[in-house]
């Protein structure tokens, strides 16, 4: 069973080895492609977690100056409180937000260490009686036009921006994924064909001295797994560098202010790491076990 | 050991291999098989090997219906059949050792059997001193014995040859036929097919000729014609 297991190894590596330049068109080609698949993936969940905040019916966002008065508060409570266009509200006071905040970047401590509790806006979240934009975009013009309010964040505006970018992007991303792991597939599978016509000679003996068909396809499909292994492991590090740099970069952007929510937690990339590598064994097997399948009639 | 029953195969073109074919042959008997170029010969041999699967009749080989056999029993199969062949089929890359290792390796046979296995078939052919040498460094006649190791080292009940003196000059290939004929003499059943005149008529042993994919003669103690 160990001399068995030894055998298969061995020969995957040699054949690896042999081919070497093919080898590594695969497996950058997968790398590639499941980079894409993976950026495709934490923008959509950043975008999921930057319009958090608009769910349960909350339609616009009342931001506070942080240095507002207690008069100007009060103002803005006292028509949310009467107002019979208002169906309900929370607020978010300094503490709450700062709490949030802590939350969402909680990767990025030194984030979360330049600014304190004393500077974030308070804000109210709002939930309108008649959640029809028109309607909407007329009240928070209105609530933007008093004493205090720093900004009006509503749905319809930023939640069409967040969600329009993020599927542009990650639809586009995807679909040039797709097409990515199609060639990856093929190309580990004319890997494994390279490497099965090499070793023809060698096939023909196995089968004539009665080596079962399972021995002889093994280590090629090992061979196409481990091309895919490879390729979603050096994707991995790719994307790190997606959630470092991309997403960190709008989280920065002051355009839209709603985008400083784009960030995903460290454990959803480890998450996504782990699919990528699923994926990359699941193609690179899918691909060699065609292989040998069509190209060698054991 | 081998018994054909009323065989035939046609292959494209209507070209007929074999044309219901009957013949048995018993445990450890020597039998060749004569006849021109697209006689049969090589039909007759690959069918019991399953490597063509006839179109009618039934074929039995060890006991099993081979025509009947699913596809993932013919290994199985295949270990009890020793196999060699004109042009040897040795594996360029590996020595001498490596490619008699080889068969016992790929069928799964531990580190240890091969150890005692190999060394001991290479000196039954004669070739223990030349264990680490590449089959490009050997003579012909040396090659054919690599590959009588290999297909013999897993002890089995049946060798099949296919014109195997065919690229040996006639000294060389009476030594080959003193191997096979010793091997003969260990119990293994022997099936070949030959053009070579000499050897069928000084080693008297069964004779089956093929014309056209017909037997023509079945003789016990045959001469070439």
């Amino acid at each position: 069973m160990l001399s068995r297991l030894w055998y298969y190894v061995r020969e995957t590596f040699v054949s690896l080895w042999r081919n070497l330049s093919l080898t590594v068109a695969a497996i950058l080609t997968v790398a590639i492609s499941l980079s894409l698949v993976g950026a495709s993936l934490l923008i959509r969940e950043g975008a999921d977690r930057a319009t958090a905040q608009f769910q349960e019916g909350v339609e616009f966002i009342v931001f506070m100056r942080a240095d507002a008065s207690a008069d100007q508060d009060g103002a803005i409570r006292d028509v949310l409180d009467n107002s019979p266009a208002i169906l309900g509200y929370s607020y978010v006071d300094k503490a709450a937000a700062y709490a949030e905040f802590q939350e969402l970047f909680s990767d990025k401590p030194e984030l979360v260490e330049s600014v304190t509790a004393e500077v974030m806006p308070p804000s109210y979240r709002i939930v309108p009686a008649n959640p029809d934009a028109g309607n909407v975009a007329e009240m928070a013009r209105q609530f933007g036009e008093q004493p205090g309010v720093k900004e009006v964040a509503t749905a319809t505006d930023a939640i069409r921006q967040i969600e329009d970018f993020s599927n542009r992007v990650s639809q586009a991303l995807l679909v040039a994924a797709v097409v990515l792991v199609g060639v990856s597939a093929l190309l580990i599978l004319n890997t494994v064909f390279t490497a099965i016509g090499a070793r023809r000679q060698e096939i023909e003996v196995m089968k004539l001295v009665g080596a079962t068909n399972w021995f002889i396809r093994i280590p090629f499909m090992l061979e196409g797994t481990i091309h895919g292994l490879i390729g979603a492991a050096l994707a991995v590090p790719a994307l790190f560098v997606v959630d470092d740099r991309v997403l960190a970069y709008f989280q920065e952007s002051d355009a839209v202010p709603l985008f400083r929510g784009f960030a995903v937690p460290e454990g959803f990339v480890w998450d996504t790491s782990i699919w990528l590598l699923v994926i990359g064994g699941v193609v690179g097997m899918i691909g060699s076990a065609v292989a040998v399948t069509r190209y060698m009639d054991v | 050991m081998i018994r054909l029953e009323g065989v035939s195969k046609v292959f494209k073109g209507d070209v007929v291999a074999l044309k219901n074919a009957s013949a048995e042959i018993q445990r450890g008997e020597f039998v060749f098989l004569v006849g021109p170029s697209g006689s049969g010969k090589s039909t007759f041999i690959r069918l019991l090997n399953r490597e063509e699967v006839a179109d009618e009749g039934r074929i039995t080989v060890a006991g099993k219906d081979v025509g009947e056999m699913s596809s993932w029993r013919v290994p199985y199969l295949r270990r009890q059949i020793g196999y060699i062949f004109q042009d040897y089929k040795l594996l360029p890359k590996k020595t001498v050792y490596e490619n008699v290792a080889f068969g016992l390796e790929v069928i799964g046979r531990p580190r240890q059997v091969i150890r005692t296995q190999v060394p001991a078939i290479l000196e039954l052919v004669g070739l223990s001193r030349k264990a680490d040498r590449l089959p490009d460094e050997l003579s012909g006649g040396e090659q054919q014995r690599v590959s009588i190791a290999r297909a013999f080292v897993n002890r089995p009940l049946i060798l099949l040859a296919d014109e195997p003196t065919g690229n040996l000059d006639p000294a060389t290939s009476v030594g080959i036929m003193r191997l096979l004929d010793r091997i003969n003499r260990s119990g293994t059943t022997v099936v070949m097919a030959t053009h070579d005149r000499s050897i069928v008529d000084t080693m008297r042993r069964r004779v089956i000729e093929l014309d056209r994919g017909v037997i023509r003669r079945d003789e016990s103690q045959g001469v070439y014609e």
